[in-house]
């Protein structure tokens, strides 16, 4: 009888142990297949963060680019491009800011989500400006030009590429292994274009857009540094501290 | 019993007890020696069961997650249709296969083997009579054993041969047909076989694919090999371990203990349950070229490799062992034995960083070092071997003389013939010597060039300098300008004064002109951009930005002239005065003015009006010309000018014009040695002042001059090379510690270099390691293929530099790489480009001369030659021949080019191909003439690569293909794209569009670029802009 309890315990450890040596490596596989965001927490108890990213001071004006070096470049603009790095919304918030938490979420994988982030390369603009992606997510790149791009990010810590990508040519499937935000993006054909990519290790994070505003949902409850990044401005800290099923608003200012 | 008898005690008295100790003490003794033979002296026995222990419980938990990982990489989709694959290519071929080995082993072989015995039989007893006919002597007799012969080949015999089924078949045989039978089913049998070679072929390449699919997935070891190591480990048996080296003597038994160093499986400490002395050795790449089977352990570590009784024996811990264990510390002492006469040596980053010191603090300017600063003995010995050949040819042309005159006098005419003969042959070896003499003499006048100081000229100073900031800086210039490479020497006040006097008085007067002032705005931009930064530092603390090479110029405008500085920035090599070797003098205005020559000195004027001989005409500096416009040199020192403390004054120093200090000055100056850095005028001679060091690591311990430290040393454990070096380093005044000398000219002079403790790890490292070799000559480095050309090549890297802007080998870093400014993704591509490779990547004469000129341009030197979109230049070194030699053998031996080079032929172009290159190259789906300059003024404004036109003269077109294809190979982060070109087959294809043209075109699409490039002419030049401009206007 003792023995035949031992054995049982013995077997069930070792299912466990099994288990558990199995979910570790599978990351090495290829991107997990179910949606990740949602139900990485426990729904019922999950806090929302929502807030604007403000702008104070004089509104820039955007320098007009220059495309005259590839005709193929400005002939897709009626009126020359204007430069990206700061744009300002009607509402007076910044857009294009990554807002994401850098830390404070207890210690686990995220898988990343299955579906990829699009970055388009249209008129000799990288489309969207800033994206934001979890680590290992696909990124989708796509050239809708007449001409030749290279899409060349330039990481601190993850690995630098650089990449030839022909006019209509096959999308790109790329991913950044390492959290990182954010990292610049160029074109070496095209100077002027530039876009960022900040890669986050879970899904907690969120880029503003024409109305300045974001949300992260889904946060478990808890004490948090949330981080808003903007290429030209840099960066501001907040502590935030979150209760269960808690909707908290959390707002940033940057002045020009 | 008698009295004797009962007196006697050999009788009476009991011998039990002393019986008793005795055997006692013999067996406690048998024991003892048991015990002592068997474990006290042998320590090795107990790390043997202990390593055994640890490693396999090791193995026990690192197997089952390679078994683990391994199961899963066969359970793994890719895996499993490649076996999927695999075995149904070999079921396809199963049925034909099996028909193939039914017929081969059931059939052929078996009948064969039936049939060979009575065939061998009958041609035993053919070969007999042959034999017989040989030695017949008559040709009757010869005549019957032929007939004899045909007889038996008539013979028939009965063989039986096995069927399939395994019953027999009779068959009746002449000796003819066995023979074309066995033939005919050998035949059959080979053609079988190689039949099934060609139907196994695709399932065994599918296995291989497969196999390789598991073993590239493997991380470290295989299943198989930790099986291989717990069998081994299973079946240990207790024993010493050597390597034994019969030839040179050499017994290592070193991994007695440390019985990890060459496992398969990396053993770390914390695998080995904490113990050091169990890990594998730390570098397998190292132990690939020095090899434990040959080299031992000790040659390289240290140590008594015999010793086995104790760890501080086998570790010459001792004091009577001459060669102790290096510490971890100064590990890489080891190499310098030998690898002396090597300023780089890979992986050995501790060693290179002494030597670096060595170099770049001074050292030997007072301490000899063979292969340090060798260009002034070089230049005594080619000096010295031109007066040799000199003389030589002197008696030779004496002796030709009297040949002639024999000849003329002689009597008989083929005598006469033969003397004139040898003395044309004297001359013509005369001639012989002129070229080596002319040689010698290029020789000569490079070496001058090539002669540096490691500091400034002090002949320039009353030019140069603030006076008064001479004493500030003589007395403690660590304390001005931290982390200077100057010394502080521990001088007084009176020596303070005395030497600035003597160092102002004796500095030339000459005039460097007046210059209108610059922009500092544009001077702080240029000083940033063009390189100036990759030697020199600015900014103090943790705002230091910029290299180590040269000064930090933070306080520079407390110091300098204005004037000065705007010449040394735009050629740092003019200096005010020449200086002529020969008579001992700077040569003034005058000494030109007296020989009717006009008052010009620079590298094409290098003779002195006087005498003819040759001048040193430049300063012996290292700073390059960055060929800067002299406005914007005006701008640097501008800039330079305004960089200074707040509210920084300099005391007044009247007494440096006393002339009554010059002679006391000119003394401490000659005492301290300046003049191994500095050049000084009336010094230009002086000797080194310190002992040589070149083999100090084996000086013996007694020669060291410990003074009173000597019993403190040993009592604290540091009565040895290493200990002695250290504290030296640490503090050079330490053994006056507790002297008395009241003459301060007896107390030791080494000046204190502020080194931190990596510093003095590094050249402690250096001089332990500097020792007598004491393992044979062909053990030592000392290489006669192109490696020799890398060990004189790294001189010349490290003399000026060149890493400061480049990456030359592979793992090291500039100092551009890390500058502020230059990690934005925009001035990225605005570093300097990578060298690794750069031997096969550019023609070696194109090299030559790019290094000599790098504007490429003989009028308009302001200019970058190839990169002339850089902010930062290349700059004009002024290499002399040798030099520039050296660094072409470098780079073509740091990439294995055979020498000299010859370039590859290339596929004449068609009409056809020259079109569609050209095309492509001008095509919207191109991207190459958006970044590459054609040197068409108007386009390359915009261009951030080289001019590829130019292409044919700089490249090596193998090259030039593989970085087309894939440049982020060999530069990582490259503004060149990855991806251009896809492979099609055997051939690689534009991976964008195409020109209409290339329809149908079968050849490499890399391959036809390159062949355009590389048959480039003007025509074609012009051509190609007419059509790029076309394209633009699109």
């Amino acid at each position: 009888m003792r023995k035949t309890l031992i054995a049982v315990g013995v077997a069930s450890v070792l299912t466990l142990a099994g288990c558990g040596g199995g979910s570790g490596p599978a990351k090495t596989e290829a991107p997990a297949e179910k949606p990740a965001a949602a139900a990485a927490v426990d729904d019922a108890n999950a806090a929302t963060l929502t807030g604007k990213v403000a702008f104070t001071g004089e509104k820039p004006t955007p320098k007009s680019i220059s495309m005259e070096a590839t005709p193929a470049c400005s002939r897709a603009h009626a009126t020359p491009q204007k430069s990206e790095e700061v744009i300002v919304n009607g509402n007076g918030t910044l857009a294009n800011t990554v807002v994401w938490v850098k830390a404070g979420l207890p210690a686990k994988e995220w898988p990343a989500p299955a579906s990829a982030v699009k970055l388009d390369q249209k008129g000799c603009v990288y489309t969207p400006h800033v994206i934001a992606v979890q680590t290992n997510q696909n990124i989708e790149v796509t050239n809708s030009d007449p001409t030749n791009h290279n899409i060349h990010p330039l990481p601190k810590t993850n690995r630098e590429w650089n990449e030839s990508q022909p006019p209509n040519g096959e999308a790109k499937m790329k991913q950044f292994a390492r959290e990182e935000v954010m990292i610049p993006v160029k074109c070496n054909v095209h100077p002027w274009m530039r876009s960022y990519v900040a890669v986050v290790g879970h899904p907690f994070y969120a880029v503003t857009g024409d109305d300045g505003s974001f949300s992260i949902k889904g946060l478990p409850p808890g004490e948090y540094t949330i981080e808003a990044v903007h290429e030209k401005f840099g960066t501001k800290e907040m502590k935030v501290t979150v209760g269960p099923k808690e909707s908290k608003a959390v707002d940033f200012s940057f002045a020009g | 019993m008698s009295e004797l008898e009962e007196k006697d005690p050999v009788v009476n008295s009991s011998l039990a007890r002393p019986m008793v100790i005795a055997s006692v003490l013999l067996m406690v003794s048998l024991a003892w020696a048991l015990w002592d033979e068997a474990y006290a002296t042998r320590p090795w026995k107990s790390y043997q069961s202990r390593f055994v222990k640890l490693y396999s419980s090791y193995l026990k938990t690192a197997r089952p997650s390679a078994e683990d990982a391994e199961k899963k990489i066969r359970a793994s989709s890719e895996y499993l249709r490649l076996d999927k694959e695999m075995q149904a290519a070999e079921k396809s071929v199963l049925a034909k296969v099996t028909e193939i080995d039914r017929e081969v082993n059931q059939v052929l072989v078996p009948q064969s083997l039936a049939l060979n015995e009575p065939f061998q039989e009958v041609r035993s007893s053919i070969g007999a009579l042959t034999y017989q006919i040989e030695v017949a002597s008559s040709e009757k007799a010869k005549q019957s054993l032929r007939a004899e012969i045909e007889e038996i080949k008539k013979d028939k015999v009965t063989v039986k041969l096995p069927n399939p089924d395994g019953s027999m078949k009779k068959v009746e045989y002449t000796f003819p047909q066995m023979d074309k039978d066995l033939l005919d089913w050998k035949a059959k049998k080979a053609a079988l076989l190689l039949q099934r070679v060609e139907l196994m072929k695709p399932a065994s390449e599918l296995r291989a694919r497969r196999d390789k699919y598991l073993s590239d997935r493997i991380a470290e070891v295989s299943n198989e090999t930790l099986a291989g190591v717990e069998r081994k480990l299973a079946a240990f048996s207790p024993g010493i371990r050597q390597i034994h080296v019969k030839d040179v003597d050499l017994v290592d038994r070193c991994e007695s203990c440390h019985l990890g160093t060459r496992e398969p499986v990396v053993l770390t400490k914390a695998a080995m349950g904490g113990e050091a002395m169990f890990t594998s050795h730390p570098n397998k790449d190292l132990l690939k070229t020095h090899d434990p089977e040959k080299f031992g352990c000790t040659p390289c570590h240290g140590g008594n490799g015999v010793a086995t009784s104790s760890v501080d024996k086998g570790h010459g811990r001792h004091k009577y062992w001459l060669w102790p264990m290096h510490h971890k510390e100064n590990v890489e002492a080891g190499c310098q034995q030998c690898h002396s006469g090597e300023v780089v040596t890979e992986m050995g980053d501790t060693l290179n960083a002494g030597r670096e010191l060595f170099r770049l603090r001074g050292c030997m300017a007072c301490h000899r070092y063979e292969g340090f600063d060798k260009e002034p003995e070089d230049l005594t010995g080619v000096n010295q071997q031109m007066r040799q050949l000199e003389q030589q040819k002197a008696e030779w042309d004496r002796e030709a003389g009297f040949t002639i005159q024999k000849a003329d006098k002689s009597k008989d005419n083929a005598e006469a013939q033969r003397l004139y003969a040898r003395a044309d042959d004297l001359k013509v070896k005369m001639s012989g010597l002129d070229a080596k003499i002319e040689q010698l003499d290029i020789r000569s006048r490079s070496l001058i060039r090539e002669i540096k100081k490691v500091g400034p000229s002090l002949k320039e100073v009353r030019s140069k300098l603030k006076k008064e900031w001479i004493p500030v800086w003589v007395k403690d210039p660590n304390h001005w300008r931290p982390g200077t490479k100057m010394p502080v020497f521990r001088l007084d006040d009176e020596e303070v004064q005395a030497i600035s006097a003597f160092i102002w008085q004796a500095g030339v007067n000459g005039k460097v002109p007046p210059q209108p002032q610059g922009d500092a705005e544009r001077g702080k931009e240029a000083f940033e951009t063009r390189g100036c930064m990759a030697c020199h530092s600015m900014g103090e603390g943790s705002a230091k930005q910029g290299g180590t090479f040269a000064a930090n110029l933070s306080r520079e405008g407390e110091k300098a002239n204005y004037e000065y500085l705007v010449r040394w920035v735009h050629e740092p090599r003019e200096r005010t005065l020449p200086y002529c070797p020969y008579e001992k003098k700077d040569l003034t205005e005058e000494d030109y003015k007296r020989n009717g020559a006009p008052f010009v000195f620079d590298l094409e004027h290098t003779r002195c009006p006087n005498d003819g001989h040759e001048l040193q005409v430049q300063q012996m500096t290292p700073m390059p010309s960055l060929r800067l416009s002299i406005e914007e040199a005006r701008d640097i020192a501008t800039y330079l000018m305004t960089r200074k403390q707040a509210n920084a004054s300099l005391p007044a120093a009247p007494y440096l014009d006393d002339p009554k200090l010059k002679a006391r000055g000119q003394f401490l100056v000659r005492n301290y040695g300046c003049a191994g850095c500095h050049e000084i005028s009336g010094l230009e001679e002086e000797q080194r002042i310190g002992t040589e060091l070149t083999r100090e690591g084996s000086k013996p311990i007694e020669r060291l001059d410990f003074a009173l430290l000597g019993h403190d040393a040993a009592k604290e454990g540091w009565y040895n090379h290493k200990g002695f070096f250290e504290h030296k380093l640490k503090d050079p005044s330490v053994y006056d510690k507790g002297k008395e000398k009241e003459n301060k000219l007896e107390r030791l002079k080494m000046p204190n270099f502020n080194l931190a403790k990596n510093e003095i790890d590094a050249l402690a490292t250096l001089l332990i390691g500097s020792v007598e070799p004491n393992i044979p000559a062909r053990y030592q480095f000392k290489p006669t293929d192109q490696r020799q050309d890398i060990i004189e090549g790294w001189w010349v890297v490290r003399k000026y530099n060149c890493m400061g802007c480049h990456q030359v080998h592979v793992g090291q870093t500039t100092v551009f790489n890390t500058l502020t400014r230059y990690q934005d993704p925009d001035w990225k591509d605005q570093r300097p480009p990578s060298l690794i490779g750069e031997g096969a990547r550019v023609d070696p004469a194109w090299l030559m001369r790019f290094l000599n000129n790098p504007a490429q341009e003989e009028k308009d030197l302001n200019r970058n030659g190839v990169r002339q979109y850089l902010k930062a230049r290349m700059p004009t070194f002024h290499f002399s021949d040798g030099e520039l030699r050296k660094l072409v053998r470098f780079f073509e031996a740091m990439s294995s080019q055979a020498q000299p080079y010859i370039a590859q032929k290339l596929d004449p172009l068609t009409e056809q191909e020259r079109t569609m290159a050209r095309q492509l190259f001008s095509s919207e789906g191109a991207p190459c003439l958006k970044c590459h300059a054609t040197g068409d003024p108007n386009h390359d404004k915009r261009a951030t690569a080289p001019n590829f036109t130019l292409a044919k003269e700089r490249l090596k077109p193998g090259w030039t293909k593989r970085w087309m294809i894939d440049p982020a190979m060999m530069a990582p982060g490259t503004a060149m794209p990855s991806g251009l070109f896809q492979r099609d087959g055997g051939r690689f294809i534009f991976a964008g569009p195409t020109p209409a043209s290339f329809q149908g075109y079968q050849k490499d699409h890399a391959d036809l670029l390159v062949r355009y490039m590389f048959q480039f002419t003007q025509e074609e030049l012009s051509r190609l802009r007419a059509s790029a401009g076309a394209g633009a206007g699109r």
